[in-house]
């Protein structure tokens, strides 16, 4: 009873938790990046970002967490896959991948995560004496619109500009004789 | 210095003397050429007075206590002083005014001979540059000055031989003489660096001081001695460089006269002579210099023995009396050498312009030819061919006999018999050969007299006008006349030249020894004889004009061919220098030097094709190299 | 593991995975994916920072979704920059665009 009882305190679900969350990011991390096949790199890639939106609850904020599952998941995963259909990849012939290729990826990635983890662990982080307690979304909408909306306002002309941007760039593609 | 050299009779004669020539050189080449008459007055003005300036200097400085010298700064390189100026002693004296005279007689008559040249212009602008040169050689004080117009010399010389440029045999010939010379001259160098780096300077006086023996070691005075006479050997045409010579009888006449006769080739025994001390200080290199003047005057008799070509002749005499010179001056006998130098300047050079005027009236060097066509009907130049030709072979109481008796006392004093017997086979052969082309011209086996005839021959072609011709051959008459005169009387200054030369101090000279009395008598019967075979086969009347060794075919080859010297040269030329030295330089040039810049090249094009995959044009490359290079910065940082 | 540093490896590994993504993917739509990756790698950052440094938890989060904006933008623009790209080279394989090739 003790160890079912031990099974199912919070702390130790909490982590268990965690762990399969991060496996599953990285699952849908290795996904979205080795299959050839594009579909199964989209796929990939929502269940990546459903791993990261858990990481964020993990860090504090389901806020941001649903944010992400509306935005990423909902909006940008679903255009790929919109230009993946309207571009029709799916019937053109993939080439096989060069090793030589591969392999100096493989090596470069390895030198960037090795620099970023030698960064990592080697500077003293250290935590501001002074930390605030309040992680509601109240006061997060409060903020938003009062002491930060310059960003809200930015955010919204930069959406504003890529849409714009978008139509042009498509349009003007559609009227050139191809 | 400077403001008193006017004032200096000495040195304003001898820089007058010396300078002159080149001035006149220097004018025709560069204003008066295509004016051929004031260049030959040009040239003929400065050489008088260099005559002039000569022999006031021989006859004022005849009783010459010391001899003078005047010298301005030059070379100074830290211990090294080297001068330049004049040396007046009683030798470059003496060859000052042998060599102003000569010049000045062989100009004069050569306005007669090179008349209507279209080179005259030309012609005498190489007088001048020669006659400056030869005088500034003769009283040059250090041995530097003195190579280096000597070198003036050998210039003056290819450019009088090349004279008829357009003919091959003469540009040849010039270049022949040039690379001969200059490979004597090699040696001549080494010599003189050897001298200066051990010794310290190359002044004259110095060299023949005895300070010599105290600074340089035997074997060092030996070898510097042997290289410098490789100079003799390449100007004198000694043992093995002979056969320039009687190619550079391609130039003109009064050129083949002048230079290669009496005053060029003769710069070498002179050479001889200036250093004398210092060869002396080496007996081992007097040995080899006699070797080598034996071997020099018997090879060039015999080759003169067979050959058809009055000029020839004379060339190959001349390579022989210098080889005799050469015998005299390394037996020991200063003044015998200097004396037949002053009397062999004199009828040879006489020998060549009477030949001269007979190769100019019948436009051939043959001298069957010339005896055919009735050489013999000009007198004046028979008339001093044969007495120079006397002279040459030691006749009695002409000057040559008595500067050969001179040689003859000095080869006697020496140990070894057998250069006395070589001189004296040297004597009979020299009355032989100069007699076959005596008595070949004078009594020729058939007349034919034809005059004027037009055949080709070795002299340019001029237009024979009458009363030009008469005038002309009074110009080059002259000349021959005066040298005539010269030959009879200068033997009967033996004593007084002796005292001159050496009055004052000790040349290494040895006068004494024993008078042998029976030497004169041996020397004139062999030299009557060789006449008197000369007079069998090819004089009196009925003779068959055939030498005793023209008939015998082998040798008469072989002494034709100069002895395949000049067979020996072009295979030597062909097979080590062309082959193996001209061949290794081509092919370094070609492969190493050329292959070396193309090398670089196509290393540098290699490099940019090797490294040209980094401008792919993929996007993904580009990416990893800025990753990789930005991750490890912030390693390097980090760590 | 409830520290910083479990969060930015988690960061580092997923962004090395999405660098992996853009050298070595040949079609663009699969380096758009790769570089959604690389995004999401640097908002755990931030959300990290922002759970264990930072004095307000307020600005990671605005922070965080503000760099959501952005991505959804850039997206919006690389698809339409690959359809101009695919009616141009008819292909969306990037190697096929090596028109600046040296």
């Amino acid at each position: 009873m003790n160890s079912v009882q031990s099974l199912i305190q919070p702390q130790f679900l909490a982590q268990v938790g965690f762990v399969g969350i991060v496996a599953l990011t990285f699952a849908g991390a290795l996904i979205a990046v080795f299959p050839r096949n594009i579909l199964y790199n989209v796929l990939g890639l929502i269940v990546c970002l459903t791993g990261v939106a858990g990481i964020f609850v993990y860090l504090g904020s389901p806020f941001v967490a649903l944010m992400e599952l509306l935005i990423y998941v909902g909006a940008i995963c679903i255009s790929i896959i919109f230009a993946i259909m309207l571009s029709r990849p799916l019937h053109l012939s993939l080439p096989k991948r060069r090793l030589p290729k591969v392999g100096l990826a493989m090596g470069v990635g390895a030198v960037v995560f090795i620099a970023l983890s030698t960064i990592i662990f080697r500077t003293a982080w250290e935590p501001a004496l002074v930390r605030s307690d309040d992680w509601s979304v109240t006061t997060l909408g409060k903020y938003l619109l009062t002491r930060y909306d310059l960003v809200f306002e930015a955010i919204s002309l930069v959406l504003l500009v890529a849409i714009l941007g978008a139509i042009v760039i498509s349009g003007y593609a559609r009227r050139s004789p191809s | 210095m400077t403001s008193s050299w006017f004032q200096d009779p000495t040195l304003l004669a001898a820089m007058l003397g010396a300078l002159l020539p080149f001035v006149s050189f220097v004018l025709i080449i560069v204003f008066t050429r295509p004016y051929p008459k004031l260049s030959a007055a040009i040239s003929v003005a400065s050489i008088s007075v260099s005559v002039v300036c000569a022999i006031f200097l021989l006859s004022s400085h005849w009783h010459l206590e010391q001899p003078i010298q005047y010298a301005g700064k030059w070379l100074i390189s830290g211990e090294m002083y080297i001068p330049f100026g004049f040396l007046l002693d009683e030798l470059s004296l003496l060859m000052l005014t042998i060599v102003a005279v000569i010049s000045f007689l062989v100009q004069v008559y050569s306005l007669g001979y090179m008349a209507g040249d279209p080179g005259f212009a030309r012609y005498y602008a190489f007088q001048s540059l020669f006659a400056w040169a030869m005088m500034t050689m003769s009283i040059a004080p250090t041995m530097l000055q003195f190579y280096i117009f000597w070198e003036l010399v050998g210039l003056a010389s290819y450019l009088l031989i090349g004279f008829y440029y357009e003919k091959f045999s003469a540009s040849e010939a010039g270049k022949k003489a040039f690379v001969m010379t200059r490979a004597g001259d090699i040696a001549f160098f080494l010599g003189l660096l050897l001298v200066l780096l051990n010794f310290g300077n190359l002044n004259v006086l110095d060299m023949n001081s005895v300070d010599v023996t105290a600074r340089m070691s035997p074997g060092l005075i030996t070898l510097s001695a042997l290289l410098v006479f490789g100079g003799v050997i390449g100007k004198s045409a000694q043992f093995p460089l002979i056969t320039w010579l009687p190619d550079a009888m391609e130039g003109p006449t009064p050129v083949s006269a002048l230079l290669h006769s009496a005053t060029m080739v003769a710069a070498g025994v002179y050479m001889f002579a200036r250093i004398f001390p210092f060869y002396s200080k080496s007996a081992s290199a007097m040995a080899v210099f006699l070797a080598i003047g034996t071997i020099t005057m018997l090879l060039a008799s015999t080759m003169a023995i067979v050959t058809r070509d009055i000029k020839q002749v004379w060339a190959y005499s001349t390579v022989s009396q210098l080889g005799f010179m050469v015998m005299g001056l390394a037996a020991g006998s200063y003044f015998a050498g200097v004396f037949h130098l002053t009397t062999h300047a004199g009828f040879k050079a006489l020998l060549f312009l009477c030949s001269g005027v007979l190769i100019h009236e019948y436009e051939t060097n043959d001298m069957f030819e010339i005896g055919k066509h009735g050489g013999r009907g000009l007198k004046i130049p028979m008339v001093c061919m044969t007495l120079a030709a006397a002279a040459l072979s030691g006749i009695p109481f002409l000057s040559g006999y008595f500067s050969k008796e001179a040689i003859m006392g000095a080869l006697a004093n020496l140990h070894n018999p057998i250069w006395l017997v070589g001189g004296l086979l040297g004597a009979f052969l020299t009355a032989y050969y100069s007699f076959r082309l005596i008595f070949i011209i004078l009594f020729p086996s058939k007349i034919e007299e034809v005059h004027h005839t037009e055949h080709g021959g070795h002299s340019a072609g001029h237009g024979h006008d009458a009363h030009h011709h008469a005038g002309l051959y009074w110009v080059m008459a002259w000349p021959l006349i005066i040298l005539a005169t010269v030959t009879v009387v200068l033997g009967f200054f033996q004593a007084p030249l002796e005292n001159f030369l050496l009055g004052h101090h000790g040349v290494a000279e040895g006068h004494g020894g024993g008078h042998h009395a029976w030497l004169p008598w041996v020397a004139v019967g062999l030299a009557v004889s060789g006449v008197g075979l000369a007079w069998l086969e090819f004089g009196r009347k009925g003779a068959s004009q055939v030498g005793f060794v023209e008939r015998i075919e082998p040798v008469r080859t072989l002494f034709a061919e100069r002895w395949y010297m000049d067979h020996f040269y072009r295979l030597f030329l062909d097979y080590v220098i062309y082959g193996i030295f001209s061949n290794l330089f081509t092919r370094n040039d070609r492969r190493v030097i050329d292959g070396g810049i193309d090398g670089i090249c196509r290393a540098t094009v290699g490099g940019g094709w090797v490294l040209s995959f980094l401008q792919s044009g993929m996007l993904q490359y580009n990416l990893m190299v800025m990753f990789a290079v930005l991750a490890l910065v912030a390693l390097y940082f980090f760590f | 593991m409830n520290s910083l540093y479990t969060y930015l490896f988690i960061a580092a590994l997923l962004f090395s995975l999405g660098i992996f993504g853009v050298f070595q993917r040949r079609s663009l739509i699969g380096m758009l994916i790769a570089i959604e990756l690389m995004l999401n790698a640097a908002s755990i950052n931030f959300m990290a920072f922002n759970r264990f440094l930072a004095p307000d938890p307020i600005v990671g989060q605005i922070y965080t979704l503000f760099i959501m904006g952005i991505a959804a933008a850039e997206a919006a623009i690389a698809l339409s920059i690959i359809v101009a790209v695919f009616r141009r080279l008819r292909s969306i394989n990037i190697e096929r665009a090596q028109e600046l090739r040296g």
